[in-house]
């Protein structure tokens, strides 16, 4: 229910930059995500928006209002904005329903309002049961949803989440995304998620900001990202990917340590990196795209996953796990390459340097 | 575009008590510093001089030198043993023993004094006449009123410093470190000397240095032990200057103040920053369980060895107080006929100058830990919730005075509040408020800050973006958080001020005097048995108040 305009924003503690210029326009009932390592900058610029960090240069506006720009700041309890932080934040001094009935004490609602509103977002968030217990009564999953539900009750404009699953054991955040999606469609709310979970990232976000050591790597939808990745970070972050260095000439790619060619219609010539995902990957007895030794096999149910060796190169390919019963350790298999990326070789390995 | 201005309260408070600590403790302390090098106008070193070619002064340099630092190393050899014992080991009764050494650090020093001059005076200390009956001596063996009798008062008073130092370090520190060494084919008691000694070796230092100040700083002890025998110290030599309080005597004053306190902030400024540094112990966050090392067969000779140092060093004084609360003539047994009685009791139940100078004491007390606790807690936001350059200044004042000897604190106040600059605050109760804050802040600030490193800035956070503004948010959020470290460090402040001596000593009037005061002044001048009698009425007051807190926040601030 509003627009998030940021121009030129970018933040520096002392002479540390930690995010460079950054120019976007959230729209209404959007789901936005900033997904990254930790350090990256994503946790800055939520807080940005939320109030908590000045910028150092630009400015940000809601629905058209500047909130922080040269001379003007709107302090956070003054933007009417639902936020959840990755320690849930819930005051263990007070009840679920105290926690959740805040904002609406401090806008003075009348105590039957109030008593309308928590309730009825306390359904919506599934803890109508609970509103008489204590934080500390209450699971992890059940706090973070008390924090949702505090974020949400006084209908703010705009929702921020910064690392909401993150302290949630795997099962939880599979059905706390659904949960959190599914109330962002039913509200109609725009939504800045702040995550380094791909998989949180994928699922949900309309659009999806790739951040690197404080630089906006690519914006684009999940499908796009994970498809069309703008570089070697990109690529190597979302999803998991092998990456061969090799060199392009004639429609033709010679895998370095593989010593093997790839056929290859691209525009890149000279020193390449090649991307392969392991899922991109099958193994066949026959004859395949590449000639190689398959050096360990781990059965994980759902798929078998390989490595696979060519000399001084070891690839990891993502097989169907009926492939386990049928293959040995030692033998030698024939890899099928549906799908591989080129990417220029500047000579460094940055992508990998990811900012801890 | 809209312009909109958002008024903040925070830095309204926050720039009045930085303001406050400014006009109250800086500018006193920095004109004692003034007067003691400026005396005559230009710069000069006439002042320090002085110290040590006037013998008198030099003399009670010496002696505070080398009872302090006596004092300190017999505190840490027998706080570190101590402090291993009973977080260590699987010594018998170690919360008793805990309990008792940690209680002593919140008993006035002055009560210790009392205590042993009564059980060691070279004629009639009742510890002197049993010994010198149980073996026949021609005389009695000790001479309380002797350098090595000030030397054992103000250890047996000053080790539980070091005492809970030590021991505080050694819950820190990561057992695995020891377990580590213990796999690595190293006894239980190697282990101790080659990793946990040296781990503690920090933690060691600050203990030593901390007893050294205190002890050195200490008026009570070297007043009530030392001036009948004749040894003076720095503090002692200064109270008589000011009593006085002649020009010169002041300027003489003003001398050794300002170099006690500058031996005072050079240790503090060792033990924070040189030796902070060097801090090996590793806070793991959560709680680690030490491992426990077993005694063996030494089990129950060292407890007893333990038990004979707790009757000797705190059981027999504090019962030999309350006995002499009860004895009409000291010279004879408590139990001997007629010499059992309550009249002294009676006396500082009575006697109205007594009563009115518990009203004192009390009133002043409560003003100073609540204001001190306004003051801690503005400062403890302004250190660990704010980015301001300069946001620890304040806490570092607030250490700086609590190493400040208490009489130079006194001295200063006296020296500039007393109309000189626009402010005359000297008999009044004001001024002993002052000076109580100044001296003991740190207790409450210490506490304070500890606890709001406990709570997550995003539960404000949270406030903040749920809309409330900031004096909203500490009432709403952070301070029912806290409340269990307001109230102990409320207490920590109120108890030391409710029986301070040596600044009260000097800055009282007659309608301003305390129990400290009325205490000593029973104590040199007409009746020890009163003085016990209140004494004793004090430390029921400091047990009652330790299990008060102790009830209040749930066990975790009892001291």
């Amino acid at each position: 229910m509003s627009v998030i305009t940021i121009r030129g924003v970018s933040k520096a503690f002392g002479k540390v930059v930690v995010l460079k210029e950054f120019t976007d326009e959230f729209q209404d009932g959007e789901f936005i995500t900033f997904l990254g390592p930790s350090g990256c900058g994503k946790t800055t610029m939520l807080r940005m928006i939320a109030g908590f960090e000045k910028p150092t240069s630009g400015e940000i506006l809601i629905d058209g209002k500047p909130v922080s720009a040269p001379g003007v700041f709107v302090p956070p309890e003054k933007r009417e904005i639902g936020m959840v932080f990755q320690s849930y934040a819930v005051w263990p001094h007070m009840n679920v329903f105290d926690n959740v009935a805040y904002p609406l004490k401090i806008k003075k609602m009348p105590k039957a309002e109030i008593q309308k509103k928590v309730t009825a977002i306390l359904e919506v968030v599934h803890l109508s049961q609970y509103a008489d217990r204590m934080p500390s009564q209450l699971s992890g999953g059940q706090q973070q949803r008390v924090a949702l539900g505090r974020a949400l009750v006084a209908e703010p404009k705009l929702l921020l989440l910064d690392e909401p699953l993150s302290n949630l054991d795997a099962k939880l955040r599979e059905s706390m995304r659904y949960e959190i999606k599914e109330i962002q469609r039913k509200l109609g709310i725009t939504v800045v998620y702040v995550t380094h979970d791909q998989v949180e990232a994928m699922t949900m976000s309309d659009r999806v900001f790739i951040i690197n050591r404080g630089v906006i790597q690519q914006m684009g939808s999940p499908i796009d990202i994970y498809r069309h990745p703008a570089n070697q970070f990109v690529a190597d972050f979302v999803g998991k990917v092998n990456f061969v260095k090799g060199t392009s000439a004639n429609g033709k790619i010679h895998l370095k340590g593989v010593d093997q060619w790839l056929d290859y219609d691209g525009p890149l010539s000279g020193d390449v990196v090649v991307a392969i995902r392991p899922e991109n990957m099958k193994l066949t007895e026959a004859e395949g795209h590449l000639k190689g030794t398959l050096s360990s096999m781990f059965y994980l149910g759902d798929v078998n996953d390989c490595q696979v060796s060519f000399g001084d190169v070891t690839l990891r390919v993502t097989a169907e796990s009926h492939t386990y019963d049928k293959l040995t350790q030692g033998s030698e298999v024939g890899v099928v390459i549906s799908d591989f990326l080129v990417y220029e070789d500047d000579g460094t390995d940055d992508y990998s340097k990811i900012l801890t | 575009m809209e312009k909109k201005v958002y008024f903040d309260i925070k830095w309204v408070v926050i720039l009045a008590i930085v303001g406050f600590l400014l006009i109250f403790q800086v500018f006193p302390l920095l004109y004692l510093v003034y007067r003691s090098f400026f005396s005559s106008g230009s710069f000069s070193l006439e002042g320090l001089k002085r110290i040590y070619s006037y013998p008198l002064n030099w003399l009670c340099l010496k002696n505070t030198i080398i009872t302090a630092g006596l004092a300190m190393i017999f505190g840490v050899i027998l706080a570190f043993p101590l402090a291993w014992l009973v977080g260590r080991t699987n010594l018998y009764g170690k919360k008793f023993f805990r309990t008792l050494f940690v209680t002593t650090y919140m008993v006035p020093p002055y009560v210790g004094a009392m205590a042993w001059l009564r059980l060691l005076n070279p004629s009639v200390g009742t510890l002197n006449v049993f010994i010198q009956n149980l073996f026949h001596l021609e005389s009695t063996p000790f001479n309380i009123y002797s350098v090595g009798g000030l030397v054992w008062v103000l250890t047996t008073f000053y080790y539980p410093y070091a005492f809970i130092t030590i021991s505080r370090a050694m819950e820190k520190m990561d057992p695995s470190l020891e377990e580590a060494s213990r796999i690595s084919g190293a006894s239980p008691l190697k282990t101790v000397f080659t990793v946990t000694l040296p781990l503690m070796f920090p933690s060691i230092v600050a203990a030593a240095l901390l007893v050294f100040v205190a002890a050195a700083s200490c008026y009570g002890i070297p007043s009530i032990i030392g001036a009948p025998g004749q040894i003076y110290t720095v503090t002692t030599r200064i109270v008589d200057y000011v009593y006085i309080g002649s020009q010169e005597g002041l300027t003489d004053a003003t001398n050794l103040a300002v170099f006690l306190m500058a031996i005072a902030l050079i240790i503090l400024y060792i033990s924070n920053f040189v030796v902070g540094k060097k801090e090996y112990i590793t806070v793991s966050g959560k709680s680690t369980r030490p491992n426990i090392v077993d005694l063996g067969k030494w089990r129950i000779p060292i407890t007893l060895l333990v038990c004979c140092f707790a009757l000797i060093v705190v059981i027999i004084p504090f019962f030999s107080v309350v006995t002499t609360s009860f004895t009409v003539n000291m010279g004879k047994s408590l139990f001997a006929p007629g010499n059992l009685t309550t009249k002294y009791w009676h006396t500082i139940t009575s006697r109205k100058s007594i009563l009115g100078s518990a009203k004192n004491s009390l009133i002043s007390a409560v003003w100073a830990a609540s204001l001190g606790m306004v003051v801690c807690l503005i400062m403890a936001y302004l250190l660990k919730r704010t980015t301001v350059r300069g946001k620890q200044i304040p806490d570092f004042l607030i250490t700086v005075g609590s190493g400040t000897p208490s009489v130079v604190i006194a001295l200063a106040l006296i020296m500039t509040m007393s109309g000189k600059f626009g402010i005359n605050i000297y008999n009044t109760m004001m001024i002993m408020v002052v000076a109580y804050m100044i001296k003991y802040m740190l207790m409450g600030m210490r506490t304070v800050v500890s606890a709001f490193s406990q709570v997550s800035p995003s539960l404000e956070e949270a406030a903040q973006i749920s809309g409330a503004g900031w004096l909203r948010r500490l009432k709403d959020v952070l301070f029912p958080l806290i409340v269990p470290s307001i109230v102990a460090g409320w207490f920590l402040i109120f108890m030391p001020c409710f029986y301070e001596l040596t600044m009260s000593n000097l800055l009282y009037s007659t309608d301003t005097k305390t129990l400290g005061v009325e205490l000593f002044t029973y104590q040199t001048y007409h009746s020890q048995q009163t003085a016990s009698a209140l004494a004793t009425a004090i430390l029921v007051v400091v047990i009652v108040l330790n299990v008060v807190m102790d009830k209040l926040t749930k066990g975790k601030f009892s001291i």
